[in-house]
């Protein structure tokens, strides 16, 4: 019989000592770690909670500024009228992530923790151009989210080290959106794409464009949103900033779709993304 | 037959509540005392020799009790074919083939146990595809028959053929011909409840098996076989059916765990339950065989099809089980869906190394329906005939015989076309195509609808037997897997017999106490059940009625005497000399109460409420006779056994039905031009069900068969590579769910109250799921102006369409 041990500290300085422990692992809703332990593709056997952390459990506005808790359950966030408001881009991340079950114990550090290339509320965040606060015992300290991952199922996080917090920033000005495709409702990306721009007198002043399942990372398309800054945001533009994607991407084939089909599609989602972004900037979604 | 009460009400469902409040005891919530757990140890390889079994270390495991392997337990060997032995000894042929078993006191020793088996092979070359199968030079799979005799090709001696009318005329009178090649694939039955058995003998050497089987009584048969290798023969074999979670087809043979578990008790002397989780049901356990097929047909100018020809190929996996039959119900749409003067009927069922297949829900018919179909839509657009006023055309008639010999007794399928039309509104929707990316298609359906003759029996037997509280306690050998076959049977034994349903009670099934039943399959089982439910039912009526005149005056005076303590003046306005007069001919029971009528001179029943004696009352008085004397308890049996032929497979010929059911589904897309995402918009489903006998489980049992056929069309697939599952779970096999199924499904019951089933009924168990991927190819079809003939048809398979016709 295997054993596990399972520990719920309660102040992130206790879950940073337990954490930096030999073999110790942090678990926030465990709908990614429980499933890799149960196939065998994490052999944990020392869990470290989250869950009860005070300090990872807020979620706070100072003026425009959001600091997100990272064990903060999705459900919570996604609940949150300022957060659909200002940050519509992560509530649709949100709402198309998983089910209401896992919603209600999955988490936003989680998600960015695991580091799948097809986290939900990777691109959603990049758009908003998201910063990640990372605590040691050492003391705290921030990186973009940009240079977050570094790779699938790897992040900058060294051994002991937590994610402490999601910060973003919101313009107010700005329209968002967030697009995916999965096979089924329930199901993880198979491609994903959000946007975020913002338009004076009919020109894009601000563009964000990131993507997800089609690199080895959630990744930013800053060629595109070059394509797009200074322009009148117009079907021409349009169709040239969906061309520059295919380009940008580097998918691979698995069970869920074909490379192929991920090059045909993206363009496709960053596209619709942008035409989203684009009518909520300029007022049309109403 | 009394009256229709309760046939055609939707009262709960016997088994709901338990199920709903966890009472429900499924296999793997039934442990008994002094257990022990098993595992398998199974294949690292596709195809090999096996050189050598070492299980020493998984012996030595502290709490391991038993390690079989062939070479120290007796061979049986199991399949239709005799091609399965149950613990592999020379080879290898797929990767779920079972080396070795553990028998240990808990789950997790066992399957530890079962990994620390080592197994050397010499690995052989291995075919994957039915091409590669029937390559010339092919590595064999099975090197023998059953009886030693060598054999030289992958293909399984199994004939299903069938030829009818000249089809060198038909090809002739064809002003257009539409022909395409089909695919289906390997897809999971999915059921909610996994598998698992639990064997325990008592010292007798008598074997009790509880198994989640659809065949408790041909499963009897198989286990009683294997019960001779075991010196145990003359030993009896009890099959214990729990509650089943789904069956889908998976119970239609017996299966290797089964025989690991009755053989680890045997070993062990101890009761063993082996249990299947999620991920090794999909590895190990028999999916819905993919198949290959190349239909042609042809229509003259008017629309009337002039011949058909089908030709099929099935990949069967390693071994045989029923499942390889198939094609024994590919030959009812291929001959007898719409009327065809000439039929072509071929099949080839192929060995390979990839996983052995089993039946499923449709069993052949959607995997032939898919081509029958879609090339019905191409001689639509070809003749210019509007595809459901095509489909009219060429309607089955009530009353006709087909080619194949099916006598078609009452048909709805004209009704049914035509309700699917209005409902859907057809001629509104029907070629908007490109410009909306929205479209309609639809696709028939005919399958058995009064039990399907495979075996020489399809008879089912039933016992009834009242207890002194006027309870029917039934003995059904059928299965109720969730699809409501219970509450069927409390609804016509109530209405057959006269009480209400909540005092039929239908006990657990059980081969030692339910008379034979060939199996619940072929959407037989309310059939069978009603009819022979019907027999007992008249015979029980019968004899009560037959008693009655004896006791039923002392009961009746009873009540006046009651009525008259209550009231002094009470008079009942008749001589009790009239109630000594009653014959069992004036007897009438309804709803748990005996009373007399027509011409007996006694006053109305509304008028004189103390006629009414309780049918527990009257069954204790009989039982207990006042007077002195003997007394008689009641319990009668009936066997049904429909009067159908066992066809003659080669010449695909022969009634195997006593009713065939028909119908037809309309689907409304709309098609992602851009993603290949395909949104259903609408589904009507019109079928013909004799009967309507319980509105609510009818409707469940078509909006399941709609969930599955929509996973058929669009999303569920096996994907393997060498022969190994690449997506054993539902991560990566994906089942619609409820987000999926969220558009308004509009459903039509064509009742034609037919005459050889109960009530009218016919069988609807497996129709809901045949017509769907079909009507879904031809509503992609409708909105974007290309046909996908290879199912699921996914948003890549649609893109890639799109391109080819673009020349991109
Ligand atoms: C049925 C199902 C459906 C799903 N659908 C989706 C989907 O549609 N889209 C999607 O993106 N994901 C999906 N997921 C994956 C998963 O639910 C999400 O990634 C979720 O956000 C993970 O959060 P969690 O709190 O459960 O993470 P956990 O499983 O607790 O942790 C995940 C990883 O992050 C580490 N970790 C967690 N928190 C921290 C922290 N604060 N600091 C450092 N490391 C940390 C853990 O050690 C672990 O390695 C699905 C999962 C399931 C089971």
């Amino acid at each position: 019989m295997t054993t596990l041990t399972y520990q719920r500290p309660t102040s992130l300085r206790e879950a940073l000592e337990t954490g930096g422990s030999d073999g110790a692992r942090f678990v926030s809703g465990g709908t990614d770690l429980m499933v890799q332990r149960r196939s065998g593709r994490s052999g944990t056997e020392n869990l470290v909670s989250l869950r009860r952390v005070e300090e990872l459990a807020g979620i706070d506005w100072k003026n425009d500024q959001l600091r997100i808790g990272a064990a903060v359950p999705l459900a919570g966030i996604g609940a949150d009228q300022r957060i659909a408001r200002d940050f519509p881009a992560l509530a649709q991340a949100i709402a198309a992530l998983g089910s209401v079950q896992i919603r209600n114990v999955a988490t936003l550090g989680g998600n960015l923790c695991n580091a799948s290339p097809a986290a939900d509320t990777a691109p959603a965040l990049l758009a908003y151009e998201a910063r990640i606060e990372i605590a040691n015992t050492g003391g705290t300290r921030t990186v973009g989210l940009d240079e977050f991952f570094t790779g699938p199922g790897s992040t900058v996080l060294q051994p002991g080290e937590l994610l402490t917090a999601i910060l973003l920033d919101a313009r107010q000005s700005a329209g968002s959106a967030f697009m995916r495709l999965g096979r089924v409702r329930m199901d993880l990306a198979i491609a994903s794409a959000a946007a975020l721009v913002e338009i004076e007198d009919n020109r894009c002043t601000h563009a964000r464009v990131a993507v997800g399942a089609v690199a080895p990372t959630p990744l930013r398309l800053s060629a595109v949103e070059e394509i797009l800054e200074g322009k009148a945001p117009d079907g021409p533009t349009l169709a040239k900033a969906q061309a520059a994607v295919d380009a940008l991407i580097s998918p691979i084939s698995d069970l869920r779709a074909s490379a192929r089909h991920r090059r045909r599609i993206t363009p496709v989602l960053v596209a619709r993304a942008l035409e989203a972004a684009i009518s909520m900037a300029t007022g049309d979604a109403q | 037959m009394s009256s229709l009460r309760h046939v055609g009400t939707s009262p709960p469902r016997p088994e709901g509540g338990d199920k709903v409040g966890g009472r429900a005891r499924y296999i793997h919530d039934i442990t008994v005392p002094g257990m022990l757990h098993g595992a398998i140890r199974y294949s690292d390889h596709a195809h090999a020799r096996i050189r050598r079994i070492d299980t020493s270390r998984a012996e030595a495991l502290p709490g391991v009790r038993a390690v079989i392997t062939a070479f120290n337990t007796p061979e049986i060997i199991i399949g239709f074919m005799g091609d399965n032995p149950v613990l592999k000894k020379d080879k290898v042929r797929q990767f779920r083939d079972e080396l070795a078993a553990v028998a240990a006191e808990d789950a997790e020793t066992a399957r530890a146990a079962a990994e620390l088996i080592e197994v050397e092979y010499e690995p052989l070359p291995g075919v994957f595809s039915v091409e590669e199968a029937l390559a010339e030079g092919a590595p064999l799979i099975h090197e023998t028959d059953r009886r030693g005799k060598p054999l030289s090709s992958n293909r399984l001696p199994l004939i299903f053929g069938h030829d009818s009318g000249d089809l060198a005329a038909g090809e002739t009178a064809a002003a257009f011909v539409a022909e395409g090649s089909f695919s289906t694939p390997l897809i999971q039955q999915s059921c909610m409840g996994t598998a698992g058995a639990l064997a325990e003998f008592d010292s007798n050497g008598n074997l009790t098996i509880t198994a989640k089987t659809q065949i408790p009584f041909l499963a009897q048969r198989d286990f009683t076989k294997a019960m001779a290798s075991l010196g145990l023969k003359g030993c009896s074999v009890r099959v214990v059916v729990p509650t089943l979670g789904g069956g889908f087809g998976t119970g239609l043979d017996t299966h290797v765990y089964e025989y690991i578990s009755i053989l680890l008790a045997w070993r062990t002397g101890k009761p063993v339950r082996v249990l299947y989780n999620r991920e090794q049901e999909f590895a190990y356990l028999s999916p819905r065989q993919s198949t290959e097929s190349r239909v042609r047909q042809g229509c003259d100018k008017q629309g009337r099809l002039t011949f058909r020809s089908v030709e099929v190929v099935q990949d069967n996996g390693a071994y045989a089980s029923w499942g390889a039959t198939y094609p024994s119900v590919m030959l009812l749409p291929t001959t007898s869906l719409y009327r065809v003067p000439a039929v072509r009927f071929r099949s080839d069922i192929v060995y390979t190394n990839n996983t052995y297949c089993q039946a499923m829900r449709g069993y052949g018919n959607p995997e032939v329906t898919l081509g029958i179909e879609s090339t019905l839509d191409e001689l639509a657009e070809l003749s210019g005939i509007d595809p459901l006023e095509i489909r009219r055309i060429n309607c089955n008639q009530p009353g006709e015989v087909t080619p194949m010999g099916l006598k078609v007794g009452t048909c709805g399928l004209a009704e049914c076309l035509d309700r699917a039309g209005e409902r859907s509104a057809w001629s509104e929707k029907r070629g908007q195509g490109r410009a909306t990316s929205r479209g309609i298609g639809i696709s028939s359906l005919i399958h058995v609808g009064g039990g399907g003759k495979i075996y020489r029996s399809d008879g089912s037997g039933i016992i009834l037997k009242l207890d002194d509280y006027g309870v029917v306690h039934v003995n059904y050998g059928g299965v109720e897997m969730g699809q409501g076959l219970h509450s069927a049977i409390s609804l016509m034994v109530a209405d057959g017999l006269g009480v209400k349903p909540s005092s039929v009670i239908v006990n657990q099934t059980d081969t030692a106490t339910c008379p034979w039943d060939v199996g619940t399959h072929a959407s037989r089982g309310a059939f069978m059940a009603g009819n022979a439910a019907l027999k007992a039912c008249a015979k029980l009526r019968a004899r009560l009625f037959e008693w009655a005149p004896r006791v039923y005056g002392d009961l009746v005076a009873e009540n006046i005497k009651r009525a008259r303590r209550r009231d002094g003046d009470f008079d009942p306005g008749f001589t009790e000399e009239l109630l000594a007069k009653l014959t069992p001919g004036q007897f009438e029971l309804l709803d748990g109460e005996l009373f007399p009528h027509g011409e007996t001179g006694l006053p109305p029943l509304e008028d004189a409420p103390w006629l009414k004696v309780d049918l527990g009352r009257f069954l204790r008085a009989v039982h207990f006779p006042r007077a002195g004397g003997a007394g008689t308890v009641f319990t009668e049996e009936a066997f049904y056994e429909p009067a159908t032929e066992l066809p003659d497979w080669e010449k695909g010929y022969g009634n195997m039905s006593a009713s065939y059911t028909y119908g037809c589904q309309a689907i409304e897309v709309e098609v992602d031009q851009e993603t290949g995402q395909v949104t259903v918009l609408k589904l009507v489903s019109a079928l013909d069900v004799g009967r309507v006998l319980n509105p609510q489980t009818l409707k469940g049992q078509v909006y399941g068969g709609i969930a599955q056929g929509l996973g058929y069309a669009l999303y569920e697939e096996v994907k393997t590579e060498g022969g190994r599952v690449l997506n054993p779970g539902f991560t990566d096999y994906k089942l619609p769910t409820a987000s999926e199924m969220a558009f308004p499904i509009e459903l039509e019951f064509v009742e034609t109250d037919d005459a050889s089933g109960p009530f009218g009924a016919k069988g609807v168990g497996e129709p809901g799921l045949v017509p769907t991927a079909p009507a879904m190819a031809n509503a992609i079809q409708d909105a974007i102006g290309v046909r996908i003939r290879d199912l699921p048809i996914t948003p890549e398979k649609i893109l890639d369409a799109l391109a080819a016709r673009d020349g991109a």
